[in-house]
C-alpha cells in the first residue's frame, strides 16, 4: 500500500478544492452565457416582431398613397407610395439579418418577399394603367381585386412568420426556465461538496497537527534527555551540514571545552583554539580525511580548557543520508579523561606488579640457592665434627651441637615450606584431567617412611578423574596426610579415612557462595590429637601454629600451601575438630555435570 | 679412576676431595674453580680427560649449563660421563641438564656422611653399560 503523508494529502485536497472551484466558475459562467444568448435570442424575436409590423404598416401606407393616386391622378399620392416602397427595402434587409439561423425563417420570409414583390408588380400595372386613361376601369378595379389577395396573402405570411418567432420564443423560454431552475441546485450541491471536502481536509490535518505536537513534545523530551545523558556521560554532540559547510555543537560540548554554551561560532578553526598543540597536526589531518570521505573514525585528542586544566577527549562521526534532504554527518565526542587516568594507574600498578614479581621470583632463586648453601655447609661441617671429633668434645659441647644440628635442619625445613608456598603461586596453570586415586599413591608412596614407622592405617573411596594441576593435588595429599601422621595421639597408630561423595553446591554452607553446581567432597578423617573447633580457620593461615616447636616440628606453612591449592582449583578447604578425637579436613573441589 | 670437579665453592671442594680420601677408591682428583679453567683444561689436546666429570651449575665467567653444552658440543668431549652437583634440585635444572644430556642430578647433600654415600655410588656405577638406558625418573639421584 502507498503510504500518504500529510503533505501530500495537502496537496491533494487543495489541488481537488481548486478543481472543484475552478469547475464552478466553468459552470456557472457557461449558465449566465446561456442565459444572456436567450435573452438575446427574446430581444431579437422582439426586434423581427416590431420589423414586421413596420412592414405591414409601410404595405398599408403605399396602399393607401396607392389609392389616393388612383381617385386623383395626383402626383403628390404618389411620394408616400415611393417612400414605403424605400422603407420595405430596408425592412426586408433587416429582417434578413435577424434570421440567419433558423431555416424554417427564412423560407418564410423567402415566400413573403416573393409576395411582396408580386404585390408591387400589380400596384405597378394599375399605376400605369390609371396613368394612360384616368379613370377608373374594369382592368383597374380586376387589378384592386387581385392587389387585395396578394395583400390577405402576405398577412398570411408575417403571422405564419409571427407564429414561428413565437414558437421559438416559446421553446426558448422554457429551454432558460429549466436552466436557470437547474443552475441554483447544481451550484449548491458543488458548494456543498466543496465544504465537505474542506471540511475533511480540515480533519485530517488537524489529526496530523495532534500528532505533529505529540512528536514535537516526545522530540522536546527526548532533547531534554539527550541534554541529561550528555552532561551524565561527559559527551557532546556536533552535526556538520556537508552542503552549506555549517556546523552545530551541543551544549554541553562547549562545557567539555569548558566554556559557556554556544559562546562561539561553532566551526572547525574555533574547535583547534581548544586543542592541545602536539595533538593538533594530528587531528587536522582526521578531520582533512573526514572532510574528504565524509567519515571519522574514532579518534582522541587533547583538548586545553581556558582554565588551563587538560582534558582527553574521544570524538567519532557517522555519514547520514537517509531521512534528510542533504547529507549531514552526526558526531559524538566523549570526555575519556577519567578513563584515561585509571588506565594510566593500572598499567602503573601493573608495572608495579611485574617489578614485585620480578622481586619475588629473585628472592626465590635466593632463598633456593644462596640461603640453602651456607645452611648445607654449617650441616655439612657439623657432622664432620660429630665424626671425626665427637668423642674429644665435652657433654655439654655436644648437647650444643645437637641444639645448632636441630635449628639448622628446622631453618632447612622453613625455607623448603616457603619455597613451596611461593611455587604454588606462580606454578604454570596446567590442568589436566588425572586420576586422582594416583595422585593419592604417589603421596602415600612419599610418605612410606612415615608411615611404617608410625604404622599408619589409611583406608580411601575410590577417588574421580579430576582436571587439576597434578603436582599441586599430590602436594595437597602429601601435607594433609602428613599432618595427619604428625598429629596422631602418642602411642596409638594413626587412622586416617579418606572418602568422596559428589555433593550439590546448594546443599553445603561452605560452598553456598560457588558458582559452580556440583562439587566433589573429599574428606580426610584421622583419630589424632585434634584441637578446639574455635582454631578451625586459623590454621589455613601461614605460619599459624596451634602448638610448641619443641612438641611437634611444624613450621606453620603446610596447611597454608593446601588452602592455596585448594584455591588454585577454585575449591574451599574446611576443617572440622575435636580435641583428643580427631580432624576432619575436608576439600571441595567444583565440576560441571 | 680420575674423577674432575668444576665448582667454585672451595668448601664443597674440599668436601668431595675429602670424601674420595674417606672413601678409598683408587681415585685422582681433579677441580677446577670455573667452567672457564675447566674448558681450557678439557681442551687441551693433550690433557687426560677423566672419567667422570662432576659439574657445578651455578658458577662465576662459565656457567656448568654453558660447559654442558660445549662439551656436548665437543666431538672429542661429548661421550663424557657427566654428573651435575648442584644446591638446588629445582625442576627447571633438572628438566633443562637431562635435555642437554648430562647423565646424572645430584642435589648436594647436608651431611658429610650422605655425601660420601653418593659420590660412591656414583663411582660404583658403570656408566657405559647404564647410558643407554637413560630415563628421566632416575636421572635425579635419590637415596
Amino acid at each position: 500500500m502507498i503510504r500518504i503523508t500529510p503533505s501530500k494529502l495537502l496537496k491533494i485536497v487543495f489541488g481537488v478544492g481548486l478543481f472543484v472551484i475552478l469547475c464552478i466558475g466553468g459552470f456557472t459562467y457557461k449558465h449566465i452565457q446561456e442565459l444572456s444568448e436567450s435573452t438575446e435570442e427574446v430581444n431579437d424575436t422582439q426586434t423581427l416582431r416590431t420589423e414586421l409590423e413596420h412592414m405591414v404598416y409601410n404595405l398599408k401606407e403605399a396602399e393607401v398613397g396607392h389609392r389616393g393616386f388612383l381617385l386623383t391622378h395626383d402626383s403628390l399620392f404618389l411620394k408616400p407610395y415611393h417612400e414605403s416602397r424605400l422603407k420595405i427595402d430596408q425592412n426586408l434587409k433587416r429582417l434578413d439579418t435577424l434570421i440567419v439561423k433558423d431555416k424554417a425563417q427564412r423560407e418564410n420570409l423567402n415566400q413573403l418577399e416573393q409576395d411582396i414583390v408580386k404585390r408591387f408588380i400589380i400596384f405597378n400595372k394599375s399605376l400605369n394603367i390609371a396613368t394612360d386613361d384616368e379613370i377608373l376601369t374594369k382592368d383597374i378595379l380586376l387589378l384592386l381585386h387581385e392587389g387585395k389577395i396578394k395583400m390577405s396573402r402576405i398577412r398570411n405570411d408575417i403571422s405564419v412568420m409571427l407564429e414561428l418567432e413565437n414558437k421559438l420564443l416559446h421553446e426558448q423560454q422554457k429551454k432558460n426556465e429549466e436552466a436557470i431552475g437547474i443552475t441554483p441546485l447544481f451550484l449548491y450541491s458543488i458548494l456543498i461538496l466543496t465544504l465537505l471536502l474542506l471540511l475533511l481536509a480540515y480533519a485530517k490535518i488537524n489529526k496530523d497537527l495532534m500528532v505533529l505536537k505529540k512528536t514535537n513534545k516526545d522530540l522536546k523530551i527526548f532533547k531534554t534527555l539527550t541534554e541529561q545523558a550528555e552532561i551524565v556521560s561527559k559527551s557532546g554532540t556536533w552535526m556538520w551540514k556537508i552542503k552549506d559547510n555549517t556546523y552545530h555543537f551541543s551544549d554541553n560540548l562547549y562545557k567539555l571545552l569548558g566554556t559557556e554554551p554556544q559562546s562561539f561560532e561553532p566551526n572547525l578553526e574555533s574547535i583547534f583554539k581548544y586543542v592541545h598543540e602536539d595533538d593538533a597536526e594530528d587531528l587536522r589531518q582526521e578531520i582533512s580525511n573526514m572532510i574528504k570521505n565524509e567519515d571519522l573514525p574514532f579518534v582522541t585528542f587533547r583538548i586545553v580548557q581556558p582554565n588551563g586544566a587538560t582534558k582527553h577527549l574521544k570524538a567519532h562521526a557517522k555519514l547520514i543520508d537517509i531521512g534528510f534532504e542533504e547529507k549531514q554527518l552526526l558526531g559524538v565526542a566523549v570526555d575519556v579523561t577519567d578513563e584515561f587516568d585509571s588506565f594510566n594507574l593500572i598499567q602503573e600498578r601493573n608495572q608495579e606488579l611485574e617489578r614485585n614479581n620480578k622481586e619475588l621470583s629473585d628472592f626465590n632463586y635466593v632463598a633456593s640457592h644462596d640461603l640453602q648453601e651456607p645452611l648445607r655447609k654449617i650441616q655439612t661441617f657439623i657432622s664432620r665434627l660429630e665424626t671425626n671429633d665427637g668423642e674429644q668434645i665435652s657433654e655439654k659441647g655436644q648437647f650444643y651441637i645437637s641444639k645448632i644440628k636441630s635449628s639448622s635442619a628446622r631453618m632447612r625445613m622453613l625455607i623448603e615450606d616457603l619455597l613451596q608456598y611461593s611455587r604454588t603461586n606462580n606454578a604454570d596453570k596446567d590442568y589436566v584431567n588425572t586420576n586422582i586415586n594416583m595422585l593419592l599413591e604417589h603421596a602415600k608412596h612419599e610418605l612410606s617412611d612415615s608411615i611404617e614407622s608410625k604404622g599408619a592405617i589409611i583406608t580411601n573411596d575410590n577417588l574421580p578423574n579430576l582436571e587439576v594441576v597434578a603436582f599441586q593435588i599430590q602436594q595437597l595429599f602429601i601435607n594433609l596426610i602428613s599432618n595427619s601422621l604428625k598429629y596422631s595421639k602418642e602411642g596409638i597408630a594413626p587412622v586416617i579415612n579418606i572418602s568422596h561423595q559428589e555433593v550439590r553446591t546448594n546443599t553445603v554452607k561452605d560452598i553456598e557462595k560457588s558458582l559452580f553446581k556440583y562439587h566433589h567432597k573429599i574428606s580426610f578423617k584421622d583419630n589424632g590429637i585434634g584441637f578446639e573447633q574455635v582454631y578451625a580457620k586459623n590454621i589455613f593461615e601461614l605460619f599459624n601454629r596451634l602448638h610448641g616447636k619443641t612438641e611437634y616440628s611444624g613450621t606453620g606453612i603446610g596447611l597454608a600451601i593446601c588452602k592455596k591449592i585448594v584455591e588454585n582449583h577454585n575449591g574451599v578447604i574446611v576443617a572440622e575438630a575435636e580435641p583428643n578425637i580427631g580432624t576432619t579436613i575436608t576439600i571441595y573441589l567444583p565440576f560441571l555435570k | 679412576m680420575k674423577i674432575a670437579l668444576a665448582d667454585d665453592d672451595e668448601d664443597d671442594r674440599f668436601f668431595f676431595t675429602e670424601a674420595f680420601d674417606e672413601l678409598k677408591v683408587k681415585s685422582k682428583v681433579s677441580t677446577f674453580k670455573d667452567g672457564i679453567e675447566l674448558m681450557h683444561y678439557l681442551e687441551q689436546a693433550e690433557n687426560e680427560l677423566p672419567d667422570l666429570l662432576f659439574l657445578d651449575l651455578n658458577m662465576p665467567k662459565k656457567s656448568g649449563i654453558s660447559c654442558l653444552q660445549d662439551i656436548k658440543a665437543n666431538s672429542r668431549l661429548k661421550d663424557l660421563v657427566i654428573a651435575i652437583y648442584s644446591t638446588s634440585s629445582s625442576e627447571e635444572d633438572v628438566e633443562h641438564t637431562f635435555v642437554l644430556g648430562a647423565n646424572i642430578y645430584i642435589k648436594k647433600p647436608n651431611d658429610f656422611e650422605k655425601l660420601k654415600k653418593v659420590l660412591s655410588e656414583v663411582v660404583t656405577t658403570n656408566w657405559q653399560y647404564i647410558t643407554s638406558g637413560l630415563n628421566k625418573d632416575n636421572f635425579l639421584l635419590r637415596l
